[in-house]
């Protein structure tokens, strides 16, 4: 297995995924949404809140509130020393206190633990008028995606098969394929239709060059052929900021290598006892 | 008040309306101030393009 990345920075990854198969990038694509842990509101005390939204939409609304997470700080609620009760190893607290009029952004929830704090500073999350006013504290805790939404680390995560363009002998540079292309990736050069250089990748396999080359009265079969390589992906991975995409990335493949030596192992004690 | 992230995609989007609110009033043609705010999804751009604010008259009562 090989990783090459076309593009990398903190919120925006796309890369190669070389020499794998179909089960394997599915396999990464969820462990990659799914079982990344971090940080999100969990628990709301609300003290105090004459706003025009009710304390349900208020508290939902700030759960959604992507919230830096350094993974080496907090343990899982469940797995935590305090068991359960919540301590700092595995809660964050935050605390709000807003009068009106204002609006009250993400900013305005004040950290105990400033490596957690909201990943975007300017989330509205409500308009208060006068003498309105707004008293809480939240508690945030690490999960993983499969819980809720909001602990999913990622938002567009997703891959697609290596496209594989062939042009035949047949092909007569009539051009029809190249107008029908929606990505623009064809060209004609002299007598015969080509890719345009390095624009492979953004081929979307639908197929309607395939057609167009059909329609045109080529006979049979089509000139040209889109299929696809099993054994090679393109991956796009876009974080929500709670998170660096790398993290996200090295952290689901931890999670598929601790997973898959588990099975090893009980396989293991399995055939032992027979 | 606007949702914090996109039905979805779950982009977190709220931030930006506050600027797409000031610019549509100005005139600009919406396409132009979406790319910018680098909404590029067609999920993430409805959220702005659809939505209604109602907190100001929800506000009188309590």
């Amino acid at each position: 297995m090989e990783i090459t990345f076309s593009r990398l920075d903190d919120t925006v990854a796309r890369f190669q995924l070389r020499a794998s198969s179909p089960s394997f990038a599915n396999a990464f694509r969820r462990a990659m949404i799914g079982e990344v842990p971090t940080l999100a509101i969990e628990d709301v005390r609300v003290y105090d809140n004459t706003s025009a939204l009710f304390d349900e939409m208020l508290t939902h609304r700030l759960g959604l509130i992507p919230i830096t997470t350094d993974l080496k700080c907090y343990v899982r609620k469940e797995s935590c020393s305090c068991e359960g009760e919540g301590c700092a190893g595995c809660t964050a607290t935050f605390t709000m206190s807003v009068e009106g009029p204002c609006i009250v952004f993400s900013r305005d929830l004040i950290p105990q633990d400033p490596s957690a704090k909201p990943a975007m500073e300017n989330i509205p999350i409500v308009k208060l008028t006068k003498d309105q006013k707004l008293v809480i504290e939240a508690r945030a805790v690490l999960s993983t995606g499969r819980h809720h939404a909001k602990w999913q680390p990622t938002n567009a995560c997703g891959y697609k098969n290596y496209p594989v363009i062939s042009i035949s002998e047949m092909c007569d540079g009539c051009g029809h394929c190249v107008e029908e292309c929606p990505r623009n990736i064809l060209e004609v050069e002299g007598k015969r239709v080509r890719v345009i250089e390095g624009r492979t990748e953004e081929c979307s396999l639908c197929r309607l060059c395939e057609r167009a080359c059909l329609g045109s009265g080529i006979g049979e079969e089509s000139a040209i052929k889109v299929t696809s390589d099993e054994s090679k992906f393109i991956f796009v991975v876009e974080s929500d900021g709670s998170l660096p995409v790398k993290e996200i990335i090295e952290q689901a493949l931890v999670y598929i290598r601790d997973r898959s030596d588990d099975l090893i192992e009980k396989i293991g004690e399995i055939s032992e006892g027979t | 008040m606007i949702p914090v992230r996109c039905f979805t995609c779950g982009k977190v989007i709220s931030p930006a309306y506050e600027e797409y609110k000031r610019r549509k009033e100005e005139g600009e043609d919406p396409k132009r101030i979406l790319d910018d705010l680098g909404l590029e999804r067609y999920c993430c751009r409805r959220m702005l393009l659809t939505h209604k604010e109602i907190i100001d008259d929800l506000n009188p009562y309590q």
